[in-house]
Order: structure tokens, then sequence, then C-alpha cells
């Protein structure tokens, strides 16, 4: 999350992905930083998947990744 | 805690703004950062199989460790090699 | 509502106070009506009736608008009918109708002054009455933010640091003014947003300005968002212009304006931060930020502020009394202004030659080939205006003699002359055009007393194609 705020500020747009276990962490940090970065949440846990079922949840998530890294067709 | 009065016209969020975002990733760097958290390699390896797949550039980077942020040096170097940047994966 | 019966009010940091716990005890014991006693610093005092009803908000102090402790009173339906300050066992006893009362008491011993007559405490309330008032967004910071860091996190910052607008900061300035928070001054360009004397004040504050300072910005926000002036357009241009403020009239020397040395530049708190709020309300309220709406190719440093006040006790009359304002009016005069250039002129000791000086200068504005396009203001210093003085040439008589010198044979000035592609279209080549359109020239006084040197702001656009001069009154 630090790594977002700081890379945006520094004018690089970025995404946070975690899994869904982080939500509230998540909005607390932000909320300590005053910043709003992009997070997506993929669904919790993450550490005993297996390969596919890890490659599934990326899989599920490319979109959303893509549009929150680019602009919306109103801020183009 | 300092709670200080909004000067603009509050059109916009009173947190920090994000950085602008690319219309298209056409012709972009995307770099992702692995936070070293354990399995979070996979997932990144297929959103970078998925993102070459679609003709987008990628680089890979690392923190040397999830429980700090980023060095900055690395910071410096994704902020100044990378059009657009993706973090995982926190868990 | 207060409540009926007695009302008492102590604190513990009265010795009066301390001498009539006694009596109050008594009240409870013996009197046949309710008593409310309330502590201005400690609830638990007096010990002898077990303690009294905090306030040490002092709202019930302030309502009472109380000036000594104690103060007994007597309510009747809600409504104040006797009262009485400091101890007196006679004024004591016929207010409360018990008589004898504290007959170990000395008859009489002055009271303390209330807390609400202690200055920082009634600063404190009347900024916590002020906030109330404030409708802008609060915007809390982070745990982990630096406030200054903040302020340019959300890009409310010129490049220079701000002072942070705290409710309190914000109360204080609007305390420069009698207008209303919520009025609206005027509508902002680009993005042409209502703006609010409170929107004005918090700009202010983060400018750096002190709260007497608040008149002049509104003003220069008045004038600056007419149709005339055309502050979107001046912000939207490519050209090197912003707002150039001229202050006249009392007000100048009320807030401690430098119209003397360095006036154009850094030193002086409300020449620099009158300038740097117009620019920040632009900035926040208007939304034109540098890179976005602004498209200036270079811009200059007068962008992040320029202001100053004329130099007005002087041979000439000073510009707003030439712009038809009596001298003890308080104006700003807003120019669309670019850089500041020097012109060097020591060894002219005659009018004739000095003007000629002047002039040959003022023509290279913009460029020594382009007329009437562009404004420009002239500064004169006191060494120069030296000259005018003591041969006896009124302002209108310099302006006279200026513009006859400014009159350039259309020959000079076509495309292509001397070798220079820029110019006027050929078919002029045989006109007479003037450098400055009529009204195109201001001319102000200011500076310090030593230095054989005058300059030229170049202007923007002029009149309807850009921007009008602008001398707009300061209210209260």
């Amino acid at each position: 999350m630090h790594d977002i705020v700081n890379l945006e500020a520094a004018g690089t747009p970025g995404v946070f992905l975690a899994s869904t276990e982080f939500v509230d962490a998540a909005a607390a940090q932000s909320r300590a930083l005053g910043a709003d970065p992009a997070a997506l949440f993929v669904p919790h846990p993450i550490q005993d998947r297996s390969d596919d079922e890890l490659r599934d949840l990326a899989d599920a998530a490319f979109d959303a990744i893509v549009v929150a890294i680019t602009a919306r067709a109103d801020e183009r | 805690m300092t709670t200080l009065l909004d000067p603009t016209s509050e059109q916009a969020p009173g947190t920090r703004e994000r950085a602008r975002r690319p219309a298209s990733l056409d012709g972009l760097t995307i770099g992702l950062l692995d936070i070293s958290k354990a399995r979070g390699d996979v997932f990144l390896d297929r959103i970078a199989e998925r993102l070459v797949a679609r003709g987008h550039t990628v680089a890979r980077f690392a923190k040397p460790t999830f429980t700090k942020p980023a060095p900055i040096d690395l910071r410096h170097e994704i902020s100044t090699t990378c059009d657009v940047v993706i973090e995982a994966l926190a868990d | 509502m207060l409540p009926d019966g007695l009302i008492a009010v102590v604190k513990r940091d009265c010795p009066t106070c301390a001498l009539v716990a006694p009596v109050l005890a008594e009240l409870r014991t013996r009197g046949t009506e309710p008593l409310t006693v309330y502590s201005q610093d400690d609830p638990t005092f007096p010990e002898a009736i077990g303690g009294a009803i905090d306030d040490r908000d002092l709202d019930v102090s302030f309502t009472l608008d109380l000036d000594t402790v104690p103060t007994l009173l007597r309510i009747v339906d809600g409504v104040e009918v006797a009262r009485t300050v400091g101890w007196s066992r006679d004024r004591w006893a016929e207010l409360t109708g018990l008589e004898p009362l504290g007959a170990d008491l000395p008859p009489h011993r002055p009271g303390c002054g209330s807390r609400t007559q202690d200055p920082a405490v009634a600063a404190a309330r009347a900024t916590r009455e002020g906030e109330q008032h404030l409708r802008a967004r609060r915007v809390t910071l982070g745990a982990e933010e630096d406030d200054a860091e903040a302020m340019y996190d959300r890009g409310w910052s010129d490049g220079l640091p701000l002072v942070p607008p705290t409710a309190a900061r914000v109360v204080r300035m609007l305390t420069g003014t009698t207008r209303r928070p919520d009025d609206v001054v005027a509508v902002i360009p680009p993005d042409l947003v209502e703006c609010t004397v409170e929107k004005i004040a918090i700009n202010a504050v983060m400018a750096g300005c002190r709260p007497e300072y608040l008149p002049v910005v509104i003003a220069a926000v008045e004038a600056a968002c007419t149709d005339a002036f055309n502050m979107h357009g001046l912000l939207a241009t490519t050209w090197f212009s912003g707002p150039v403020i001229v202050v006249n009239g009392p007000i100048t020397r009320a807030i401690g304006m430098n119209s003397g040395i360095n006036a154009l530049g850094p030193g002086n708190r409300a020449n620099a931060t009158i300038g740097r709020a117009l620019q920040l309300v632009i900035r926040n309220v208007g939304g034109g930020r540098p890179g976005e709406v602004d498209r200036a190719t270079l811009g200059q440093p007068g962008k992040f502020t320029c202001c100053f006040a004329e130099h007005e006790d002087a041979y000439w009359e000073p510009m707003h009394v030439e712009r038809g304002y009596r001298a003890d009016t308080n104006t700003v005069t807003l120019f669309a202004g670019e850089g500041v250039r020097g012109i060097a002129d020591q060894l002219s000791r005659t009018p004739e030659s000095l003007t000629r000086s002047l002039a040959v200068c003022l023509r290279a504005t913009t460029h020594p080939k382009l007329p009437i396009a562009f404004d420009a203001m002239l500064i004169i210093t006191p060494d120069h205006l030296r000259v005018y003085e003591e041969a006896g040439w009124s302002k209108a008589r310099f302006r006279e003699e200026l513009d006859a010198l400014l009159q350039i044979d259309g020959a000079e000035l076509i495309r292509g002359a001397g070798g220079i592609a820029e110019g006027v279209p050929t078919s002029l080549a045989d006109t007479t055009l003037p450098k400055f359109r009529d009204g195109g020239l201001l001319i102000a006084h200011a500076g310090g007393g030593a230095g054989l040197f005058s300059a030229v702001i170049g202007g923007w656009a002029s009149g309807k194609m850009g921007s009008e001069p602008i001398t707009h009154e300061v209210g209260t």
C-alpha cells in the first residue's frame, strides 16, 4: 500500500492486489496515508493454493487490473 | 490529527489524487512488483503471461521483504522505467 | 433554558468563592427553593455541597454574560430577575430571603474575574463559534502525514510551502472583513465555480496573508473575475502574462505595503501574499493549473505573485486618481502583465530627453514592430520623476509628449521591414500607428529614492481582444 501511494506520488499509476483478508487493513492504511490508492482483492487464502488455483485467480482478476491502471472513458 | 479546510471547489476528492492514468496500455512498460510473499510469484507470472500475450512490455521487480515499504532506489527504478505498476500479492 | 430558583456560578481558583462555599451549603439545607451551582474550573468544587455542575466550557457563564464570580442569581420562568456579584451578606440575604445568612463571614468581600473575561478564553470561544459557520469540507490528514507534504500531495500549492488552513486560522482571517463567510464574491475561471468569502479566506491563509489584507484580496478576486479583465483568457494564454495588482489608497499604509525600495521584489509580507492569494484562488477554486488550462510557454516568476503599492505622496497624481477615484479611496488596479524590464537613463536632465529615452524603450515591449495590440505599464521611480517635477511637467503633459513620440511610421512596422518578417500588414505602410491604443499605457510611481531607472511591465493582448485593466474599490 505504501509502495503504490509512493509510486503514485511520483506520477506512476498503480494498483495493489491483496486477499480479501486485507480489505479492512487496506482501508485503514489508506486513511492513515490520506490517500485512495487503487486496490483489488482476490479471495482469501493465497498461500495454500495450488499453482492452477492461483493462475485461475490471476485470470479472474486480470480485466479488473487493466481497468484499474487505465483511464476511464470520461478521464481521457 | 490535523484537520484542514478544503481550499478547492470540492469537486475532487479530499484525499490525494491518483496519478493520471493512460488511456490504454499500448506501447507502455508495465512494472510487476512482487512484495515477496509466498506464492505471489505464481500469480504475477500468470499476469505477466497475459500482458505479454496482449503485446505489452513487462518489467519484473521484487521487494527485499514484504514487511517493509520498497527501498527508495527500487521505487525510483520502477517510476523511471515503468509507465504503470501492479503490486501483488498481500495475504 | 436556565433552571428556576437560585443559580450560583463559582470557581475554585477564587478565594471569595471558597469563602461563600459554607453559605451555599447553608442555602441547600435551609432554603426552600432549588439552588443550582456551576463551577468554571473544577466540578468537584465546592466540596461542601458535593461539587457543582461542570461549566468548564463556559456555556452557562457566557449565556449569563458573567464578569465576576461568585455570582448569585434568581431565575423565574427561565428569566433572570435578580443578580448579585461577589459576597455581600446583605445582598445575598435580600436575594435569597434568608436571614441571617453567612453569619460567620465578613460582611463584604469582592469577587474574582469570571473565566469568560480571560482574553484567551474569549478568543478561543469566538473561534469555536466561528468554526461552526464554516462550510468548507474538512480534510482530515492521515496520522502518518506531514501537513506541509499533505498540502503538496493534494495539489494545493503553487510550488512554495503553504500555511496549513486550519479552521482556527480561517476564522481569524475572516475577522479581516465585515462580509459573511458564505457571501459569493465571484465566479472563478476556468471551472466557473462560485467562490465565497470563506474560500478566499482559506486560500489567503495558505498564501500567508494577515486578516487585514483580506479586503484587498477579495477586491483583487472581484476585479480579476470581471468579463473585461478576462482572467480566463489570461490564464489560458501561451503568453507570459498574469495578474499584476497595484494597490492605492490609505489601506496601503494601514497594512504596511511596500511602495519603496524593492517594491516589486521580495521582503514585504503584504505585497508578497496578496498577489499569491489571488493566484491560489484561481488555482484551487477555479481549477486553473499550469500545464492544464494554464498553457504559458515559459510563464514568468511574477505568476507566483505580483502586487505592490503605489507611492502616492508624489508630484504626479496616483494611478487611481488618474482613473477617476478619490485619493482617499482604496482601490486595486489589475493589469495583465508579463515580466518587469528595467529602463536605464542616468544622463537625461531634461524632461524632453528622458521622455525620448522612455519612449524608445517602451516601443520595444512585445516587439518593436508590433503596435497597438499589447498594453504596458510604465513604472516611474522617484529619481526619474524628479526630472519632471523640476521642469514642471504634469502627468498629463508627460502623457501628451510621450504619445507624440510613440506614433510610428507604418513603413518601419510592416512585414519585411528591417529584414524582419514579423510586423503589420504591408497595406499599412503609408499610415502612422501608435505603439499603444488609447488607455493602453498605465503609469505608476514606485521605488526607492536612489537609482536613475524606471521599469516597464509589458502587457497582454489589449482590450476586447484580451484584457482591459480594471480599477476596483476595496471594500471592508
